[in-house]
């Protein structure tokens, strides 16, 4: 059968380009709209399901022309939506959406440009799936697969080809699964159709499209300066990385005000647009001298470290300080392999050969997955800087930040030889929110850790713009006291934390409007401290593994106070991630009950709510088990592209073999209650048990990990893929037609959770969306109780 | 063609007179109610034409509470920081200032309105011609203005009684501490050009170097239960 095939090519594009399309979007303009955008896009597939609720007899009637034509459409539409929407008269400046409201226009065209590749590609799986319902569960099997296979294509493909040129690529795929369901001899007109869809995207390969980056993204403000130059650009899955060299990048966060030299200039490297650091260097020069006029010396200050953990090493600046104060052996981790080898290869003379010499070991993984496995002790630990120079408008907030969880706290301080301190260096935000969270985890972690003074374990110094927080593993002498006091009044720095402080002594050289941020850093080590939790505007209270969220502030309650402080445009830019989640689910919400009820008024309501519950539970279950185990496996594999790639790609085959089983062997309701039966009971199990296999098996050799990664994925998984195939063939026997509508509410079901599983892991933890896709799976369970009776 | 010009010259006029109402009203409603006092900073941003400063897509909303964008990534800053670092810097007629980051020339429009000298540094050359431009247009001859990089401050002219760093930067140029006279003061934005800004204040007084955040909008976190 040519349509197996031709559908699994079709679904790897799909989600190939989905991938891709994300990344780009990225690049242009923040992660977060490029969620957004990705989220309305992908409705294409509940689009496609009610276009065939509405018009059944009429595609199929045309299926031999729709399914190439379809296809081929996919195909131009997957090479020139994304440069369309980069001209002038579409593009939307993700920044402006709150200050300019003629962006609100552009943000739908831009909807609608990419929801078009989505809708042609959902269009032909769905014809498909209607026509050969009685076959659903190979039809399905293929989509699985393809699915699967198009995350780990995606990954593949980002190290051989530029961003700009990757969407024509992929365009190719949907072209080959035309041919292929043509079939030889090809008609003249398919030939030249064909031909031309060919021509244009080979010609767009060669000659992709130009990226516009927002105005306001970090690159685009550094191409402005005078001589500045992208110097050197790399793809990867991490990320596009480019440096760009400029006679006037400067870079000295924080610097104290008593630097006697020229701030010197140096290279500046981005990742997807976005600031990721300069390119430190090892050279004994001026370079290295600005360090010894920031915060971030502290923890050298106090004494010689031997032995350095430098968690995220990045572009290098703390391998750089470790280096410039003598550390005798530095280990450096740092997961994005594009930059180490950028530091290494590249940049290598720029850098002085920063990653060479016996001192220094890098190792390329997760730092947590580090942590975990590692069983050295360390006389410094250090993370990178918390937030960044005048806010990151809120772009973190619903990023996983797994290094600054109190489990990634409590792992570090075990680390700890006597002397030793773990280093957080923060920048000072107003209102503050990332110092008093910080320090509100560095306390917790010390009482659950055993201290019962924790004032005792904690110095800090702040400087006009930021403040470095030091934990040491014994109480801080007077003699170390001494030395930060000393060094502070030496660079105009003030204490906050030190033993015997005065008050006095916290504002000698940087004051601030009043001295709130005083009585809130004591309060974190008194017994109001759950009080202040409760009372602040923002949430500081310490992010954990199963709410890793620490850059979330926002808290619904106070949305109106702050509002009435700063007006209300200016809310937008406290928490810019976390709204644009909430406005992605509301959004979806709304398009998606339009496009469930649309079909309604020409099919009726009869058996609607059967249906709803089951193809709507399925749905959102599936999607909250894949973004559970996504969370659960980038821990233990240690390097979240590919863990993510692995994970979705062993999700979906094996969904895939349950979908396939379906074909050879009917699954009835009695059958499919065991199942529902079955797949709540793993979720149960996984909930209880899951944690401590992972945590036990996390020192064994990568090849062992993912065996045991799909161990505990396959059968669940394998479950999963049997309630659609199974009902649909049912439901196609009784009523088809409900096939494409329940087809569209599933698309519809998971888009929505895929906003509605980030929403609930901020405000409850991973832990309840692992209980709500419990419970999703419970909804067609009752609906099949109900049908049975 | 008598009367065109005659409709033209009238519309101009009712169109001056409408901004001329809305600076107005943003002096009494965005300014005077949020707490600027200084009479001479009042003034200066009664007077300065704030929609011949930003792109003419924009001069609807010229004299509304809220940054514009002024193109290469760049803004005009809300009309109350404007006010805000001016008065902050305690202008006098006799001041020379230094102002780091000309971007669309507004500031620099209003110190001229009040002091004695004005010299703005801008890095980007199509935003240091378009300020140039303007200032001459409106004819403040008391502006001097240099394409270069703000780094470096303007040694030429140095010493100042008051520096306004206008394009927020991650560390304080230390060319500029030098180029600050005793007694002076200088005012830095901190902040995300869309979101309320910190400002930074740097004072010179008897050798020694200290800072101030001051926020132009008090954070009182709210207490439940009182």
């Amino acid at each position: 059968m040519r349509l197996l095939p031709a559908l699994a090519i079709l679904s790897i594009a799909v989600i190939s380009y989905q991938l891709i399309l994300m990344h780009i979007l990225s690049i242009v303009q923040w992660y977060h709209f490029a969620y957004m955008v990705i989220s309305i896009a992908l409705l294409g597939f509940g689009v496609a399901g009610t276009i065939i609720s509405l018009f059944r007899k009429q595609l199929l009637k045309n299926l031999d022309f729709l399914l190439p034509a379809s296809m081929m459409a996919t195909g131009l539409l997957m090479a020139t939506v994304i440069g369309i929407s980069q001209s002038s008269s579409v593009r939307f400046d993700s920044y402006l959406l709150f200050v300019d409201h003629s962006q609100a226009g552009k943000l739908v065209l831009t909807y609608l440009l990419l929801l078009l590749p989505f809708l042609t590609a959902a269009l032909a799986i769905g014809i498909v799936f209607v026509k050969y319902a009685e076959q659903i569960g190979k039809m399905y099997f293929a989509n699985l697969l393809g699915s699967g296979l198009g995350g780990l294509l995606a990954v593949g493909l980002s190290w051989i080809f530029i961003p700009q040129r990757l969407p024509a690529v992929i365009a190719l795929l949907p072209l080959i699964a035309a041919l292929w369901v043509l079939g030889s001899p090809v008609k003249t007109k398919w030939l030249i159709a064909f031909v031309l869809n060919l021509a244009i995207i080979v010609t767009i390969i060669f000659r992709p499209f130009p990226f516009n980056l927002s105005q306001f993204k970090d690159l685009s403000k550094t191409l402005n300066l005078p001589d500045a130059e992208i110097i050197y650009e790399e793809s990867s899955p991490h990320g596009f990385m480019q440096v760009v060299s400029s006679s006037v990048l400067r870079h000295a966060p924080g610097l104290s005000l008593v630097y006697p030299e020229t701030v010197p200039v140096q290279k500046a490297i981005f990742k997807n647009g976005d600031w990721y650091g300069t390119a430190a260097t090892a050279h004994p020069s001026e370079d290295t001298i600005v360090y010894d006029y920031t915060t971030r010396v502290l923890p050298y200050i106090v004494r010689t470290r031997k032995k350095a953990l430098i968690l995220n090493s990045g572009s290098g600046e703390d391998i750089a300080l470790a280096k410039s104060k003598s550390t005798a052996s530095i280990i450096a981790v740092e997961p994005n392999s594009a930059v180490i080898s950028l530091l290494d290869n590249e940049l290598s003379a720029e850098t002085g050969r920063l990653l060479q010499g016996p001192d220094l070991t890098v190792y390329q993984e997760e730092p947590r997955t580090f942590l975990l496995k590692d069983t050295s002790k360390y006389d410094l630990i250090t993370i990178p800087t918390i937030g960044a120079f005048g806010g990151s408008a809120g772009l973190n907030a619903l990023g996983e930040q797994y290094l600054l969880t109190k489990d990634a706290f409590h792992e570090m301080w075990k680390k700890l030889l006597p002397e030793g301190v773990i280093s957080i260096n923060c920048w000072m935000d107003y209102p503050v929110r990332n110092s008093l969270k910080i320090l509100a985890t560095m306390v917790e972690v010390l009482l659950e850790s055993g201290v019962d003074y924790p004032e005792q374990y904690i110095a800090a110094i702040r400087s006009w713009g930021t403040i470095t927080v030091i934990v040491k593993k014994t109480p801080i002498s007077s003699q170390d006291a001494s030395l930060v006091r000393d060094f502070c009044h030496e660079m105009l720095f003030d204490p906050v934390l030190l033993p015997d402080l005065e008050t006095n002594e916290r504002t000698q050289y940087n004051m601030l409007q009043d001295n709130d941020f005083f009585h809130y850093v004591d309060t974190l080590f008194t017994l109001q401290r759950p009080a202040l939790y409760e009372n602040y505007d923002f949430n500081i209270k310490p992010a954990t593994d199963d709410q890793p969220y620490f850059s979330q502030f926002i808290r619904g309650k106070s949305l109106s106070h702050l509002a009435q402080l700063f007006g209300t445009n200016a809310i937008a830019f406290f928490e810019v991630g976390y709204l644009i989640v909430v406005v992605t689910l509301i959004q979806v919400t709304l398009i998606s009950l339009l496009l469930i009820i649309t079909p309604l008024f020409r099919l009726g309501w009869h058996g609607g709510w059967g249906v709803l519950l089951y193809f709507g539970g399925i749905g959102m279950g599936y999607m909250f088990v894949e973004i559970v185990f996504i969370q659960r496996f980038i821990l233990y594999l240690g390097n979240p592209i590919y863990a993510t790639a692995a994970m979705i790609c062993a999700l979906l085959i094996f969904s895939g073999l349950g979908s396939y089983i379906t074909s050879r062997i009917e699954i009835g309701q009695a059958r499919l209650f065991t199942v529902f039966l079955g797949i709540i009971g793993l979720l149960f199990v996984y909930s209880f048990s899951l944690t401590s296999v992972l945590q036990q098996t996390i020192g064994l050799p990568d090849f062992f990990k993912v065996m045991i990664m799909i161990f505990v994925i396959a059968p669940l998984a394998f479950l999963m893929g049997l309630p659609f195939p199974s009902e649909l063939k049912r439901l196609n026997r009784k009523s088809p037609q409900l096939v494409p509508w329940s087809w569209a509410i599933n698309g519809c079901a998971s888009v929505i959770s895929t906003a509605l599983a980030t929403v609930i892991a901020a405000e409850l933890g991973f832990k309840w969306v692992t209980i709500l896709a419990a419970a999703a799976y419970g909804l067609p369970l009752i609906s099949t109780i109900t049908s049975k009776k | 063609m008598k009367l065109t010009y005659i409709l033209i010259f009238i519309l101009l006029g009712w169109q001056s007179d409408a901004y001329r109402e809305q600076r107005k009203s943003m002096v009494t409603s965005q300014l005077e109610k949020r707490g600027i006092s200084d009479n001479s900073t009042l003034q200066a941003m009664g007077t300065v034409p704030r929609h011949r400063f930003v792109p003419k897509e924009q001069r609807g909303y010229a004299y509304q509470d809220r940054p514009l964008p002024i193109g290469y990534g760049q803004t005009i800053s809300q009309p109350y920081m404007v006010a805000y670092m001016t008065e902050v810097i305690k202008p006098q007629k006799d001041f020379k200032v230094l102002e780091i980051g000309t971007g669309s020339g507004y500031q620099a429009a209003v110190l001229a309105e009040i002091v004695g000298e004005v010299y703005t540094v801008e890095i980007i050359p199509e935003l240091a011609d378009q300020a140039k431009k303007k200032f001459t247009e409106l004819d403040y001859v008391n502006i001097k203005t240099n394409n270069a990089d703000g780094y470096f401050g303007w040694e030429e002219f140095a010493p100042f009684d008051a520096i306004i760093v206008t394009a927020a930067a991650e560390f304080i140029p230390p060319p500029l501490i030098k180029q600050l006279k005793e007694g002076g003061k200088m005012v830095i934005p901190v902040g995300s050009p869309f979101l309320v800004q910190t400002l930074m204040l740097v004072e010179k007084k008897k050798g020694k170097t200290t800072t101030k955040s001051l926020f132009p909008v008090r954070f009182v976190p709210f207490t439940r239960g009182n």
